[in-house]
């Protein structure tokens, strides 16, 4: 299965490496950043748009 | 104007045809370009938000979900709601910006608008119904927030109030014809514990161990033989300790997550050794605060961003109260003047930023609140100068600073309101001269001593408490001490005063609700004198003030239970001391006020009656009456003598002008007998903000010639635009008749003043003069708007090429092309006064 641990995007916790981080690079008209959200190592990312395998 | 155009000319060029904005431009960093550019604009234009700004989803479904899982956990309410805001700060989205040193938003990402769906149904269904911001796709939002939605009916705020309030006088509120806003703790303006958490002496990890030992001597307590009342209590208490304690370790959390992320920014994708170095100095600095108290510039303003970042994740607050050169200036003067580790321009790139993050704050609000606000989020009506609690000047170098910054950024929110003393120094007064002539409209000055002695009249703040004040809002000091501060002023103890007026001429009916709202004073063509009239006047006056008060005495009452804060109590003394919630009315002082919308049009009719109906008997009541009721119509003649031949406010006219001290006086004796949850006064603050255009269509005519459907005056006690025809001086002898101590809380005084007349070193001596009288009628407040006729009505044929021309609106500052047309119009018509 397809999961955010094969994902070049998801950064694990050191302390807790199940879970992590999916860190991506937006430019919007306005602004460009880098966001964050936490997610888990094994969350289903079959119908993620931004998966990129490692 | 296209970019070419802009680098061919230099900045001398642009300031020579005050073109401000250009030169700013062209003076600014290329950091301070870049991230004033990046801001998404978020005040709504004309009641909507703009293109492309979006409601925020995610941080609606976070909060649903938690409740959901805990709705049948036997936890009390404070603890369940600590854990909500726990929940949304440790799984939001969160962003860090190219070019940024500063981090923290309310909502998931830059283009958002933080939605707490928790605070009232009615605001729900308006982001629900409001499709310019729903995010795409349109059909998958719309199923999300109507699955909010369906969740918190029933649940909010709101919704759990309304049953326990009088329904009459709530019936009248939501008519939305004599007041703003509705009577909700997590929905108005909140002040902090300054003292308690910006000295340096403590920060969140501080209060937390103090926190856990307070929960182990009581948890010791409650064990012990024996059981008193006492101990009981002490249950409620440990349930508020822990819950503030839930909500600070969740705030030390989220600044981690800043930290990790812009520590994996500097090793995975950052290639500019620079910037690497500026993203690992942005996780040292999270790391650091809000757990630990800020040792550098950076860190302090950090510290204050993440403070005021989670009290707005834990309720919608419109207004900022913030003294931000009092609390950051020692840590400016270190960094720059002492350890020299910042140059002056590093620091105010900082300090731009920090303007440029307050400046994207916003939190979704109802329609009413963005027409009232036009072209920004809230009042972020940020407190400069003063003294210290000693009375020794408390300018500094960051004073300077910040207004420098703000004169680059050009930001319309927040703005600065100055605390001028005698003691103000010449370079200071220069600085504030050269924002004013630069066109920011800001900052407004504040009669420092006057408003020490108000702030003191009033409630009995202690002289040392007093000194330190910052503004509530946009006008109203409070200050920011263990007792003093104001956990949460709510706006709708804002009267709609032009409704006094009107009711006295339609016994108490309101023809445009179609509803009684006022007292039945009697007929108005029975009464036989104006002594009569002025009865009928106070009563009516009453009345509405009353209905207001109440609502929000009842609400503030019922907050600690239904709607605690435990994050804001978190940072109280107060509250850590007694274990009880920071909105608990007995831990407070009480600086309560009733903001009087629409005043002076009282003054004016009042005049207007007097002269033209009781002393000349040029027209009988009767006759006013039915002009009245049909809007004038058919009756232009005479609404234009009621106009032009009854004396007006600002003219130095002592007819009018004592109609206007005793009207003052009589709310200001009424405003002892209205007391507070805490038992302290309710006085009378009169401004405006937007609100003579929002009223335009709720107000009926008036005797003063004003018909439906016309913009009211700009407010506070400012004169009718127009109608103040004999100078500047003129106006302030008016307005310095009123006490400004003892007959109200405060008063605001817009002026319009000529740019050219303003230029160079005669343009400041000009000003100084002025500000001399100003200063010498003891008036509390005044603000300029220093932008000629000219380029305002350019700016309405080609707002692209104007975007960033900023007018003073009233109480605040908004850029021009954001307002509406109406207030547009309504500020070109503002007299423009010719000083010396």
């Amino acid at each position: 299965m397809t999961t955010c641990e094969n994902c070049k995007r998801f950064f694990p916790l050191e302390d807790n490496p199940e879970k992590g981080d999916c860190v991506q690079r937006v430019v919007d008209p306005r602004q460009a950043y880098y966001k964050s959200k936490p997610v888990n190592a094994g969350d289903d990312a079959v119908s993620c748009s931004s998966f990129q395998k490692k | 104007m296209a970019k070419a155009a802009i680098a061919d000319r230099s900045v001398k060029e642009f300031e020579e045809k005050q073109e401000w904005w250009w030169a700013a431009e062209k003076k600014r960093s290329s950091r301070l370009d870049y991230l004033r550019k990046a801001i998404w604009k978020k005040g709504a234009i004309g009641g909507l938000y703009a293109p492309g700004v979006k409601t925020d989803l995610e941080r609606a479904v976070l909060q649903t979900q938690k409740a959901r899982e805990l709705e049948f956990s036997p936890d009390p309410y404070v603890i369940k709601f600590a854990k909500m805001l726990a929940h949304v700060l440790d799984n939001k989205s969160i962003f860090i910006t190219d070019h940024a040193q500063l981090v923290g938003y309310t909502g998931s990402l830059p283009h958002t608008i933080a939605w707490d769906p928790s605070c009232a149904s009615i605001l729900n269904e308006e982001v629900y119904n409001d499709p310019t911001a729903i995010p795409d796709p349109a059909e998958k939002s719309q199923q999300i927030i109507r699955d909010v939605n369906n969740y918190w009916i029933g649940k909010s705020d709101l919704d759990k109030m309304m049953p326990i309030f009088d329904m009459e006088d709530l019936m009248k509120m939501l008519s939305g014809s004599i007041g703003w806003g509705v009577p909700l703790a997590r929905g108005g303006y909140s002040s902090k514990d300054y003292e308690y958490i910006m000295t340096g002496k403590r920060a969140f990890q501080a209060i937390i161990d103090e926190l856990s030992q307070k929960i182990d001597e009581a948890d010791e307590q409650t064990h012990a033989p024996g059981a008193t009342p006492d101990t009981t209590r002490m249950y409620d208490k440990i349930n508020n300790w822990e819950a503030m304690k839930i909500t600070l370790e969740a705030g030390i959390r989220i600044a981690k997550r800043y930290a990790r992320l812009a520590g994996i920014m500097a090793e995975h994708f950052e290639e500019d050794t620079i910037r690497r170095e500026e993203l690992l100095k942005i996780a040292e600095t999270c790391e650091r605060v809000p757990a630990y108290p800020p040792r550098t510039l950076q860190e302090s303003l950090q510290y204050d961003i993440f403070i005021q970042m989670m009290s707005r994740t834990e309720a919608i607050e419109g207004a900022w109260p913030s003294r931000p050169d009092y609390y950051h200036g020692p840590y400016y003067n270190k960094d720059v003047n002492i350890d020299k580790s910042l140059t002056k321009e590093e620091a105010i790139d900082l300090l731009g930023e920090f303007l440029i993050r307050a400046a994207e704050v916003c939190q979704f609000k109802p329609k009413w609140s963005r027409e009232g606000l036009q072209g920004i989020d809230g009042t972020w009506v940020w407190t400069i100068g003063g003294v210290d609690k000693d009375g020794r000047d408390a300018c500094n170098d960051m004073t300077i600073a910040l207004m420098q910054a703000a004169r680059l950024v050009r930001v319309a929110n927040p703005t600065f309101g100055f605390r001028w003393h005698p003691k103000v120094k010449d370079e200071v007064m220069r600085e504030i001269f050269e924002c004013l002539r630069q066109g920011l409209g800001y900052p407004n000055l504040r009669h420092d001593p006057i408003l020490i002695a108000n702030t003191m009249h009033w409630y009995g703040h202690p002289i040392e408490e007093a000194r330190l004040w910052c503004n509530q809002a946009c006008l109203s000091p409070c200050p920011p001490t263990k007792h003093g501060f104001q956990p949460m002023r709510m706006a709708n103890a804002t009267a709609n005063c032009a409704k006094i007026i009107e009711y006295v001429m339609t016994n108490g009916y309101d023809p445009v609700v179609n509803m009684q709202v006022g007292a039945e004073t009697g007929d108005v063509t029975s009464f036989k004198n104006f002594e009569e009239f002025f009865e009928a006047w106070e009563k009516q006056m009453k009345t509405i003030f009353s209905i207001l008060v109440r609502a929000v005495n009842r609400a503030r009452t019922l907050a600690p239970n239904l709607t605690p804060r435990p994050y804001l109590s978190a940072l109280s003394e107060r509250s850590i001391e007694s274990g009880m919630d920071t909105l608990t009315p007995s831990l407070e002082r009480g600086n309560a006020w009733i903001t009087a919308f629409t005043w002076v049009e009282n003054i004016d009719s009042l005049a207007a009656v007097k002269k033209l109906v009781f002393e000349d008997k040029k027209y009988t009541m009767a006759e006013l009456k039915n002009a009245i009721d049909k809007n004038w119509e058919g009756y232009e003649q005479m609404r234009l003598d009621f106009v032009r031949n009854a004396p007006k406010w600002g003219n130095d006219d002592n007819y009018v002008d004592d109609i206007m001290v005793r009207c003052l006086k009589a709310a200001a004796k009424f405003s002892k007998e209205l007391k507070c949850p805490s038992g302290n006064n309710w006085p009378i603050l009169p401004e405006n903000v937007s609100g003579n255009i929002h009223y335009a269509n709720i107000v009926g005519a008036l005797p003063n010639g004003r018909r439906l459907g016309d913009a009211l005056y700009d407010g506070g006690i400012s004169p009718g635009p127009g109608l103040d025809k004999k100078g500047p001086t003129a106006v302030l002898k008016s307005c310095g008749k009123i006490n400004h101590i003892t007959d109200g809380r405060a008063f605001l005084l817009n002026q319009r003043l000529s740019p050219s007349q303003l230029a160079g070193e005669k343009g400041y001596q000009l000003w100084k003069a002025y500000m001399r009288t100003w200063a010498d009628l003891e008036l509390d407040h005044i603000q300029f708007n220093v932008v000629d006729d000219s380029t305002l009505r350019a700016a309405q044929k080609d707002p692209e090429k104007y975007q960033e021309v900023i007018v003073r609106v009233a109480g605040y500052s908004a850029h021009f092309v954001d307002i509406s047309r109406k207030t547009q119009d309504n500020i070109i018509q503002r007299t423009v006064q010719g000083l010396g």
